[in-house]
């Protein structure tokens, strides 16, 4: 009892690191969230840009063409001349430009003549006025060869464009097609339980580690046992007291929409399991760590590591593919692929369930070989 | 209250316990003297049960020691080399601590605490962390964090190492205050003024093994030096010193730099005879020490080193 106590004592005076990851880990969320707000995709709106159409032709099917694009797009004026069209294209203030070369109607319904566009390079929405500009094209072709006049043709094509698309989002997330709010909490939660338990831990056990310290206590009257039982049972509640703390949070600050949300009981396990593998870490670091001032360091390197490598700070799509392969040998990628997993899926499917349990499943592994190579090295550093 | 009987301990092909044999009475204060890497620390570790050894016996308060005598253990107190603490917790958190590790009741171990912290004179330093205190204040804290639970046996493996004269006083006295208490103390040290002003029984090691024991007075008696003359002498001849070698008593003499050192064996009025002769002869002559001898004359004449080599 006297070892558990002194455990929970020197926890006690390490307990302002915990808050400094804390406030760390809060205002990473409170970031994110911020930003997910901004993003705003939970309706959908049609893109609209700037473009210019330079009309060489002066024919009604340039005219309707040019109105039809007017009604999709911002369009914006500018003189026909390519150094004028080119600065324009550069600054941004146009991403399209359409060039209606003279003669147009008559080559294009004759001999399918293409339009001369020039766009900003590597700019998705430009291709989709490519495709909007030959829909309205081969509306118009369509129609006359249908035996309309080129102007009835224009004119009913114009209406055709006008018609809204009535576009609905799967909301599989229970969400609005985002990510649950709290799962985007939960993805940061590897931080503060890595760097926490690794500093943490690794202080007290450096201290309890000492020789002397340690020799002190063996030739006391407390067993062995008593000792051993003292300390996993001071390590077990640091852990169950972090994740229990880190619970509340989700509880607080989301409420109804956390417990009542249909993969609580997988948002608990996950959490709990990366506890699980963050306090085995934790107890290497306090194994092979022998100076107290490196830990810090040591804490900061594995937490900050893991999590820029495994998709907690930076998206895992962002991430070169090799570096999404050498993640899969670290345990938060897995804790990561399970809070994708139900933070975008509100029920799952077979496949998912099955992938949420191997995820589990590898991270406890994990967490068994940290430890069992956490007291081989104990061992070997006991025989020293 | 301790007996080690042919205690062998081997690192490799290092011996460093040799058949080492001690017994050790209740109420004594024993005393291992001996050079760093002597044993003694080695010695200590056997009898706490915390270092195998390869051969021999320690019976501790008539129980064959081993590390699950717990009953045995806990009348036993134990004070480090270096200082066994918690850097993070306060003076008063680190007794509290090392005597919960014996004492369960928290309202006598409470006062227990208070005792020893009273007792090594840091009251004024409860709520000091380890880091704040001196060297000296240090090891004060090292010794109540020890002696807190009152054992019955102590063990003090050099406790006074690197301490200022005056925290070195105030140690010793409370050694010997708590021998008074009843406590049976081992205490190693190779400081041997400090065994010597303390020690009721000494044990001179040398590379693991016993090379003498006995009182101070005991120890003393075994040797042949009764006496040391230092004198600072200016240019004696070859005669001179050959008739200084010729006196009744000197079995020893060196003259270097200009200083005459003499060994006699005991009796009396050896320095009035030398300093009579020197006056004959017109020598001129500065500082004159005369010293009993010591624990290091023990070791000299045992080992032909000094203890502080």
């Amino acid at each position: 009892m006297t070892v558990f106590k002194g455990f929970l004592m020197l926890i006690k005076r390490n307990l302002a690191m915990f808050f400094l990851y804390f406030v760390l880990f809060i205002i990473s969320c409170l970031m994110v969230q911020a930003s997910m707000k901004e993003k705003g995709m939970d309706q959908f709106q049609e893109t609209s840009l700037p473009i210019a159409v330079i009309d060489r032709d002066g024919g009604s099917l340039a005219k309707s063409l040019r109105d039809y694009l007017g009604e999709k797009h911002q369009l914006v004026e500018i003189r026909d001349d390519k150094k004028v069209i080119q600065e324009n294209l550069f600054y941004r203030n146009i991403y399209y430009v359409a060039t209606i070369p003279e003669g147009f109607e008559r080559k294009y319904l004759e001999e399918g003549q293409k339009l001369q566009t020039t766009k900003v390079p590597g700019t998705v929405s430009a291709y989709f006025i490519d495709q909007q500009i030959d829909t309205f094209l081969n509306d118009v072709r369509i129609l006359t060869q249908a035996g309309f006049s080129v102007e009835e043709a224009a004119s009913e094509a114009l209406r055709i464009g006008k018609m809204d698309t009535e576009v609905s989002i799967i909301d599989k997330s229970g969400h609005g097609g985002e990510m649950a709010p709290h799962a985007n909490m939960f993805q940061f939660l590897p931080y503060l339980f890595l760097g926490t338990l690794c500093y943490i831990i690794g202080f007290v056990m450096i201290a309890y580690r000492k020789k002397d310290v340690r020799r002190r206590i063996l030739c006391s009257s407390v067993s062995l046992k008593m000792q051993n039982v003292g300390l996993v049972a001071g390590f077990l509640v640091v852990g169950f007291g972090c994740w229990l703390f880190c619970m509340l949070i989700p509880v607080l600050v989301y409420r109804k929409d956390f417990l009542m949300d249909g993969n609580l009981p997988y948002y608990l396990l996950n959490s709990f399991t990366m506890m699980l593998v963050a306090l085995a870490l934790s107890f290497i670091v306090g194994i092979l760590v022998e100076n107290e001032n490196v830990v810090n360091g040591v804490a900061n390197v594995i937490s900050l590591g893991m999590c820029f490598t495994c998709g907690v700070f930076v998206s895992m799509s962002v991430l070169s593919e090799g570096v999404r392969k050498a993640a899969h040998f670290l345990p938060v990628y897995w804790y990561e692929t399970v809070n994708g997993i139900i933070g975008n899926n509100a029920e799952l499917t077979t496949a998912q369930s099955a992938a949420v349990w191997k995820g589990l499943g590898i991270q406890v592994l994990f967490a068994a070989v940290f430890l069992s190579a956490g007291l081989a090295a104990s061992k070997y550093k006991r025989q020293e | 209250m301790v007996t080690i009987t042919n205690l062998v301990k081997r690192y490799g092909s290092l011996v460093a316990l040799d058949h080492l044999n001690l017994e050790i009475e209740e109420g004594e204060i024993y005393g291992l003297l001996g050079p760093n890497g002597s044993g003694k620390t080695t010695a200590i570790n056997c009898m706490l049960a915390i270092l195998k050894y390869d051969k021999g016996n320690i019976r501790i308060m008539g129980r064959e020691m081993s590390p699950d005598c717990y009953e045995v253990k806990k009348n036993i107190g134990v004070v480090m080399q270096n200082v066994a603490v918690f850097e993070q917790l306060s003076v008063w958190e680190n007794v509290d601590y090392f005597c919960g590790l014996y004492v369960k009741d928290k309202k006598r171990r409470h006062e227990l605490v208070e005792e020893a912290i009273q007792f090594v004179g840091l009251e004024d330093y409860r709520r000091m962390r380890p880091k704040k205190l001196s060297g000296g204040l240090l090891r004060r804290l090292n010794i109540a964090c020890g002696i807190a639970h009152k054992p019955k046996l102590l063990i003090m493996d050099e406790p006074t190492v690197a301490v200022d004269p005056q925290s070195r006083n105030k140690i010793l006295e409370g050694i010997l205050e708590l021998n008074r208490q009843g406590t049976t103390i081992i205490y190693t040290s190779h400081y041997m003024e400090e065994v010597e002003q303390i020690c009721t029984k000494i044990a001179i090691m040398d590379h693991g093994r016993v090379l003498a024991i006995g009182t101070k007075e005991e120890l003393k008696s075994m040797i042949k030096t009764g006496e040391t003359i230092t004198i600072e002498a200016a240019a004696l001849s070859e005669e001179q010193l050959a008739d200084l070698r010729g006196f009744p008593h000197v079995f020893q003499l060196t003259y270097e730099e200009q200083v005459l050192k003499l060994r006699l064996s005991g009796a009396k009025h050896n320095l009035v005879r030398i300093l009579h002769y020197l006056e004959e002869q017109n020598v001129t002559f500065g500082r004159v020490f005369s010293e009993l001898p010591t624990l290091n004359d023990v070791f000299l004449e045992i080992t032909g080193k000094e203890l502080r080599d």
